[in-house]
């Protein structure tokens, strides 16, 4: 599948659809300003969408909401106006939908085996018990952990620890996976070899996801579209297609041009304000 | 493999230890040269063997007093346990509550026991009430401190990660809460059972009807040395046995995820 260099309308993901996993209109949240009056504005009117198996990734400085606005279309934070919907389901977001999440470190529970750790969010989503087994051998081999089940976390690197939770949150066979700069805590050298896997376990797994970070390269080489987000006011001001097909190299100089392109932009607009 | 030669490396060590303090009793014993100062160990197991083969001065046998505190000591602890986990749990969720506790207990845990046993006594009479009360004066306030630090140490977010995936509250109680309390339950579970047995000891020396200290009070009155020592030595042993058989062996089951780093791993 990952060697069709086909290039749809919507995206050059192959099996990408034009229906909507999530979308979200007008959303805007704000705080209580700590010590003075009036309140500041986390996220400001954002307005994005993510089609039905797409690869779509937000990038922005820290601390310009992103992770707010995940959470939000998780369905954990709340917000005052405008609308989300997940998994063509209106509505409070999260509320029906399945979302997996992904976090910057693994958040795993360090004193159940990798077997039961998966098995705690199968419970926590009320899939039936007989279809657990099925489920937790068929991710664990997804990531490349096969025959892991009865190890301990602790008993894995740092690598793998993280692979164990995009496991973990594929296993729920989420409408949407949400990812929270899910590699910016390990080394360079993992990383990008976790960047080359995700993309391989998503060609076979098919997922939808909502990528957030902080590293433009990253973004333009995984990615089918990218959303920048700037901070103060925290505004998505550009929204880029990545046309270049799939397998990418992260080298390639289509991705590299583009690269440059967007790293003058982004820091053009962070420093015009 | 490391832990394990660790292990009978470790085993080895405390069964020298014991031998040098038993042969040291032994030379003791000979060179004060009166048994009813210092009897020596092999007379000593005489006795006990004696005492828990025979009826004994009270007419009855050594085993009912050990089931007696056995009982006793098991039914304190279990009820200084849970008031402790309860009044500790108490304080994580109720800040009020934790700002009157936190300036009472350190009064309590400062206070001698053998004052708090006498106190019980003069309040409750000589009776199994005054002996309950008495351990868990003693030991609720510790495990209660314990407990509510534990709380403290929970890591929000991994509750976090549980609230993301829809977990509800008992199963965030069963699988993320609990195991990080573990430890601190299993150390005021130790403090607690130790402080237990040592209290009940006393509370039975010095007021209860029955049991082991009752029996070292009864031959402390006749001014005999040897069934004084023999049921001490029946008395460490069986806390001993309780301590490294039962709770140690519990311990070690419910961390076997921390080891994990020591064991080869599996990939």
């Amino acid at each position: 599948m990952m060697s069709a260099p086909t290039m749809s309308e919507q995206t050059a993901r192959p099996g990408a659809s034009i229906l909507t996993a999530v979308a979200v209109r007008n959303l805007t949240k704000t705080f209580a300003a700590p010590g003075a009056a009036g309140r500041f504005t986390v996220l400001d009117a954002i307005t994005l969408s993510v089609g039905e198996g797409e690869f779509v990734s937000i990038v922005g400085p820290s601390g310009c909401g992103k992770s707010t606005l995940l959470n939000i279309i998780a369905g954990i934070e709340s917000h005052e106006s405008g609308a989300v919907m997940v998994g063509s389901r209106a509505g409070h977001a999260g509320s029906q939908a399945r979302i997996g999440y992904v976090f910057q470190s693994p958040r795993l529970l360090n004193w159940l085996t990798v077997q039961a750790n998966i098995e705690f969010v199968l419970e926590a989503q009320n899939i039936p018990r007989p279809r657990w087994q099925e489920l937790v051998a068929k991710h664990l081999a997804l990531v490349g952990l096969a025959g892991q089940e009865p190890n301990y976390p602790l008993n894995l690197s740092g690598g793998m620890q993280q692979r164990l939770a995009i496991a973990r949150a594929l296993a729920i066979e989420p409408d949407v996976l949400l990812m929270d700069e899910p590699f910016s805590h390990l080394d360079a050298i993992t990383a990008r070899k976790m960047r080359f896997d995700l993309l391989d376990i998503l060609a076979k797994a098919r997922t939808t996801i909502l990528f957030v970070t902080h590293d433009l390269s990253e973004a333009v080489f995984l990615s089918d579209r990218v959303y920048m987000m700037s901070i103060r006011p925290a505004r998505i001001f550009k929204e880029v297609r990545v046309d270049v097909s799939r397998p990418r190299r992260p080298e390639d100089s289509r991705i590299l041009d583009l690269e440059k392109t967007l790293v003058r932009e982004f820091f053009g607009a962070l420093e015009a304000k | 493999m490391k832990g394990r030669a660790d292990g009978v490396k470790s085993a080895a060590l405390r069964a020298a230890s014991i031998a040098l303090l038993l042969l040291l009793w032994s030379v003791a014993s000979r060179l004060v040269n009166d048994p009813d100062v210092l009897p020596g160990p092999l007379e000593i197991c005489r006795i006990i063997a004696t005492d828990l083969a025979t009826v004994g001065p009270e007419g009855h046998s050594a085993y009912f007093d050990i089931g007696i505190t056995l009982a006793r000591i098991m039914i304190a602890f279990v009820a200084s346990m849970l008031a402790g986990i309860g009044i500790g749990l108490a304080m994580a969720l109720s800040a009020a509550l934790e700002r009157v506790l936190i300036a009472v207990i350190p009064l309590l845990l400062t206070m001698p026991s053998i004052l708090m046993v006498f106190l019980a006594v003069m309040w409750f009479g000589f009776s199994e009430v005054g002996g309950l009360v008495a351990v868990m004066a003693v030991v609720t306030p510790y495990v209660a401190v314990n407990i509510f630090q534990g709380t403290k140490a929970t890591d929000k977010s991994l509750i976090e990660m549980g609230v993301t995936f829809k977990a509800r509250t008992p199963l965030l109680i069963r699988k993320v809460y609990l195991p990080q309390l573990m430890p601190y339950i299993f150390s005021a579970f130790r403090y607690a059972f130790g402080m237990t047995w040592k209290v009940v000891a006393l509370a039975e020396t010095f007021g209860l009807k029955y049991g082991i200290g009752y029996m070292f009070f009864f031959w402390f009155g006749q001014f005999n040395m040897t069934q004084v020592l023999a049921w001490i030595v029946i008395f460490v042993v069986l806390m001993l046995i309780l301590e490294h058989g039962v709770f140690a062996r519990l311990e070690r089951r419910a961390f076997a995820w921390r080891d994990a780093r020591r064991r080869p791993s599996l990939a």
